[in-house]
């Protein structure tokens, strides 16, 4: 539901570069994109939004590549840390409420592009 | 042909987050606080600005700022008990942007003492955009279920406080207020939950107390 208001900030950069660099259309092949378990991106709906939010741009057939990075979590109670799965965010050993070490992360990585 | 990768390493809503930034300091200079209510449509959210306008009345100043994808009419019930209200109209937007917010601190009158933000009724994307907020606060009404915080966990688990309102309807629902309770500690173990009814005022108090502790909290000590 908002992988389209998050695929707009997304483009957004995306275009955003291309002008800075002097990017050429159709030279933009794949946007490397890390978003972490705790957005819950659904991977089929940005990809949707994105291919309908470039239609018409420079960035236009561009694929996405969406890694989304576990969720991590550590225990300021015993200590413990690991991988949780949302909706939860208990420790797996002492039942405490954990704090968030990774899985939290939105940013475009990298641009792969067609060297001339 | 070969391809390059460019490694950019760029934040998917630098813009944004750089808005909410601005918002932040200019909070900051001022020594304001702003509170970002969040929930789903219908959930009770501007009655509960009605309710707490009352319960902080010669207690904390406070100015609202409204936002619906159309219509003027929460800012207008708001005023209509004495509060300055600023509408955002959002058009198509599910959520309130930054940048909206940071236009609307300059409409605001001086002297408040806080700012309560209310945002377009979703339980989903508002939660994914930081306006600058001092905290979010999580608004859920008993009619919506009992499985609701774990089914949107996005929202309750970047929450400061917890609301759930339309506690007056209980009677009349099949709702476990300890599954409730439970689900939400899962997600969210620290923040405070607030069980009241905007209709009735029983609660509100609670929430209009911890409101003051946080906006003054060195009248408090
Ligand atoms: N019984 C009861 N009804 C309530 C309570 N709070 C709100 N309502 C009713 O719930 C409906 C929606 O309330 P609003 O305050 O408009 O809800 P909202 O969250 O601001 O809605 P949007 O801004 O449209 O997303 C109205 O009919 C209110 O009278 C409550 O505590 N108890
Ligand atoms: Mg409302
Ligand atoms: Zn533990």
């Amino acid at each position: 539901m908002h992988e389209v208001s998050i695929c707009q900030g997304l483009v957004k950069v995306v275009l955003d570069e291309l002008t800075q660099r002097a990017i050429g259309a159709g030279r933009l092949k794949r946007v490397r994109v890390v978003a972490g378990q705790l957005h819950q991106l659904v991977p089929d709906s940005l990809t949707f939004a994105y291919e309908l939010l470039t239609r018409d741009t420079p960035a236009a057939g561009s694929q996405l590549d969406l890694r989304m990075p576990p969720l991590l979590a550590q225990c300021p109670g015993c200590g413990w840390n690991g991988a949780i799965e949302p909706p939860v965010f208990l420790c797996e050993a002492c039942g405490a409420g954990v704090e968030i070490t990774g899985g939290d992360e939105l940013f475009v990585e990298a641009l792969e592009i067609d060297d001339l | 042909m070969s391809t390059a990768q460019i490694h950019i390493h760029r934040a998917v809503m630098d813009d944004s987050l750089r808005e909410a930034a601005a918002t932040r300091a200019w909070l900051a200079e001022r020594r304001l606080k702003m509170f970002n209510f969040i929930g789903s449509p219908g959930a009770g959210k501007t009655a509960l600005l009605e309710a707490l306008a009352d319960a902080l009345a010669g207690r904390l100043k406070f100015a609202v700022i409204e936002g619906d994808c159309a219509t003027a009419r929460d800012a207008e019930r708001v005023a209509a008990r004495g509060i300055s209200a600023i509408q955002i109209v959002t058009g198509d937007g599910c959520h309130l942007p930054a940048a909206a917010v940071h236009q609307a601190l300059a409409d605001l009158p001086g002297g408040m003492d806080c700012i309560l933000v209310e945002n377009v009724g979703n339980l989903v994307c508002p939660a994914a955009f930081d306006i600058g907020e001092t905290a979010k606060i999580a608004v859920l009404s008993v009619t919506e279920g009992e499985d609701k915080p774990l089914k949107y966990p996005g929202l309750f688990r970047k929450a400061g406080a917890l609301v759930l309102t339309k506690t007056d309807l209980l009677p009349h629902l099949r709702f476990n207020m300890d599954t409730c309770r439970q689900a939400i500690r899962q997600i969210n173990s620290a923040a405070p939950l607030f069980e009241l009814s905007a209709k009735t005022g029983t609660g509100v108090a609670a929430l209009a107390d911890w409101l003051q502790a946080q906006t003054n909290p060195i009248l408090q000590a």
